[in-house]
């Protein structure tokens, strides 16, 4: 058949042939292009569509400029043909690249020689790039050239949408993966703060031995801390039942605990209350419990609440009352000892008095003829004489008497005098000169006036006693009255006696403490539990002859915020009423 | 009554005491003599024209039993009656032990201090 055909239009057909298989051969290569750059970025893309499209084609220059949809700088790749490697520099492609490439001359003057262009749009509107080829021959691109690079244009801007897709899921993918890592961080820190905050809750329960717990009441599910389990020394691992709770108990209190669970099914609100536990080695604990009533999200009734083990201060509070009332007692008991000397005296001299001129007037009245001058005479000293233990019973009446401490108004001059004279007869018999210096400008205090005196009275006999071994000179006990710088009240007894003792001056105002065989040493803990009582403050100190001197000071306006001290390591106690004033007065 | 002529000496530094029982001691047919202290007794007091002596026990300066003892010091066995306002049964029992005629504890009535003078004056 092609016998039959004219040369020239077989040798067309033949070229016709070839430039068709060739232009297949094109196609495919193009068609190719996806599988070389499915998967990778857009510029990947690029450079691999310029590579194949200058290799491919008898191109001059090939540009691309891609748009990366987020509004960024535009990527640009240039490729110079093989023939004019060198000559063109790919700074002027770029330029003439620059501005709308749609629009771009179909020739442009480069280097002396015309250089035809053909622009092509990646995507419909060239939203994805533009693609640009040149080539330095008139009529390019020819319609296979032109057919190739629409397929080629069309590929690369289907690859660059699935590159763009690609990079925004990437994108999308690694924040999902920061955010979740930030979380990840976050809550891992919330976690240890958590676990700080139980170790701390678990501490702190340990240290206050409290435990926590939280009941529903419904199905009777009982949450424990490990402080709780320890408390009733019940084993970690079981869960408790409300039969546990009730086999430790105290016998005596599960009456109790049935009310307190009872209304507190019934009535969903708070409760506090204390009970006691009798352990398995018949030990006794105090627990004292508050809990508060919430509802659950599911509107459960929950009961959570907090268990203290007060044992340790139930028995504190047990010893020290005891104590207490040993105190007041024995306070009370020497206080009387003291004076019963006293009142023997000043009640006694009275009533001799008495009963020695009512025998004498009665005498006189007998007689032949009766001496009525000097019966009236001695009925006149009987009545004086009464009158006189009449006042000496008052004044004991008024100490013995005992209110409620009292806060009163009181002249610690007035109260002192009183004192002295109802300690004159020890004074005397002890051959002790008293002498009182009183400040006459002295402001009354508040306090127990009772209670004061009988500090003064505890005062006076140990300065009695101080000085009671005194043979060479004079048994001599000075008490004044006065005011510190500090503006408080203060009255100090000085005696000439042997003096303190340094070792035992920290030791002098606890209870029991006596340097007396015959004293049970209670006076000067309670004095000083008085003074404090005040707001004041009660010391010793050694005189700088012989002697030592007992004083206190109590402020005008006491701060109720009296600071508790002790007499330690032999330095005077300071209290902040009457801190910066001398020991001595 | 001045016939029995007996002189009762009273040191005491309770003034009311000083000012009754010498009256009582009239009354009751003795002559009395009253001091305030110790002292003043072995000063001004005719000591040897003392029969018996009425005593405190608790005196500023020299007490009761100190002036006994200064009296035997100077061997004037005068009888002592001691009188105090308070004494109790262990300061009784040691002060007759130690010597002296009775223990008043006041108040004291007429009859007992008539039985003690009278114990005291037989002592002399």
């Amino acid at each position: 058949m092609s016998e039959s055909r004219p040369p020239v239009a077989e040798d067309r057909a033949v070229d016709e042939v070839g430039r068709l298989q060739r232009c297949l051969r094109d196609l495919l290569s193009i068609l190719a292009l996806p599988a070389m750059w499915s998967g990778r970025e857009a510029t990947h893309l690029g450079h691999t569509l310029l590579d194949v499209l200058v290799a491919l084609l008898p191109l001059d220059v090939a540009a691309v400029r891609l748009v990366d949809g987020e509004g960024g700088e535009p990527l640009e790749m240039v490729r110079i043909g093989a023939a004019q490697r060198g000559a063109i520099p790919s700074e002027q492609i770029t330029m003439m690249l620059g501005g709308e490439p749609m629009e771009l001359p179909a020739a442009a003057p480069l280097e002396g020689m015309e250089l035809f262009l053909a622009p092509f749009p990646l995507g419909l509107h060239g939203e994805v790039g533009h693609l640009v080829v040149g080539a330095r021959r008139p009529g390019f691109p020819d319609a296979d050239e032109r057919l190739l690079l629409n397929v080629a244009a069309n590929q690369a801007a289907i690859g660059l949408r699935e590159a763009r897709l690609l990079h925004e899921q990437r994108r999308v993918a690694s924040e999902l993966d920061a955010r979740v890592a930030r979380r990840t961080a976050e809550l891992a820190a919330a976690n240890e703060e958590l676990r700080r905050s139980e170790a701390f809750l678990a501490e702190g329960q340990q240290l206050t031995t409290t435990g926590s717990f939280a009941w529903r009441v419904a199905t009777g599910e009982i949450t424990w801390s490990d402080q709780l389990y320890r408390m009733f020394e019940f084993d970690r691992s079981k869960p408790v039942t409300l039969t546990d709770i009730g086999s430790r108990v105290h016998p005596d209190d599960l009456p109790l605990l049935y009310h307190m669970l009872t209304r507190a099914e019934a009535e969903a609100s708070g409760f506090e209350y204390e009970h006691r536990l009798l352990m398995p080695d018949q030990s006794v604990k105090h627990l004292h419990l508050v809990a508060h009533a919430r509802r659950t999200r599911d509107g459960a009734l929950e009961y959570i609440g907090a268990v203290q083990d007060v044992t340790e201060r139930r028995r504190s509070e047990e010893a020290l009352g005891r104590l207490q009332s040993e105190l007041a007692h024995m306070a009370r008991i020497t206080s009387l000892g003291a004076l019963t000397a006293s009142i023997a005296h000043e009640v006694n001299q009275p009533l001799s008095g008495i009963v020695t001129n009512a025998s004498t007037s009665l005498r006189m009245l007998a007689a032949d003829p009766p001496n009525v001058e000097g019966a009236l005479e001695t009925a006149r000293r009987t009545i004086r004489d009464a009158k006189r233990a009449s006042d000496v019973i008052t004044r004991l009446r008024a100490l013995f008497n005992r209110k409620a401490v009292t806060s009163e108004p009181v002249d610690l001059n007035e109260a002192a005098r009183e004192v002295v004279a109802l300690s004159a007869a020890e004074m005397q018999r002890g051959r002790v000169t008293l002498r009182a210096e009183y400040d006459e400008t002295l402001p009354a205090i508040l306090g127990d006036r009772v209670q004061l005196q009988q500090v003064m009275l505890n005062l006076l006999r140990n300065a009695v006693d101080a000085v009671s071994g005194i043979e060479d000179r004079t048994r001599l006990v000075v008490l004044r009255t006065g005011r510190d710088e500090a503006g408080n009240v203060r009255l100090s007894v000085e005696d000439s006696g042997p003096g303190l003792d340094p070792d035992s001056v920290p030791r002098l105002f606890e209870a029991f403490y006596s340097t007396k065989t015959g004293g049970m040493g209670i006076g000067l803990s309670v004095s000083r539990t008085i003074i404090e009582g005040h707001g004041g403050r009660l010391w010793a100190a050694p005189n700088e002859g012989h002697g030592a001197t007992f004083a206190f000071a109590i402020p005008l306006h006491p701060a109720r915020a009296v600071s508790k001290y002790r007499g330690d390591g032999g330095s005077l106690p300071t209290v902040n009423t009457a801190a910066t004033q001398e020991p001595r007065p | 009554m001045t016939s029995r002529a007996v002189v009762v000496a009273v040191v005491d530094d309770d003034e009311s005491v000083r000012e009754s029982l010498p009256d009582l001691l009239r009354e009751l047919g003795y002559a009395a003599q009253a001091y305030a202290s110790a002292e003043e007794f072995l000063a001004a007091a005719d000591l040897g024209a003392i029969h018996a002596l009425i005593l405190d026990i608790a005196m500023p300066g020299m007490s009761g039993p100190e002036l006994q003892q200064e009296l035997r010091r100077r061997r004037l066995t005068i009888p002592v009656v001691f009188i105090t306002a308070n004494g109790d049964a262990a300061l009784k029992r040691r002060l007759l032990a130690e010597g002296a005629a009775a223990c008043l504890i006041k108040p004291f009535s007429e009859t007992a201090l008539q039985l003690a003078l009278d114990a005291a004056l037989r002592h002399g």
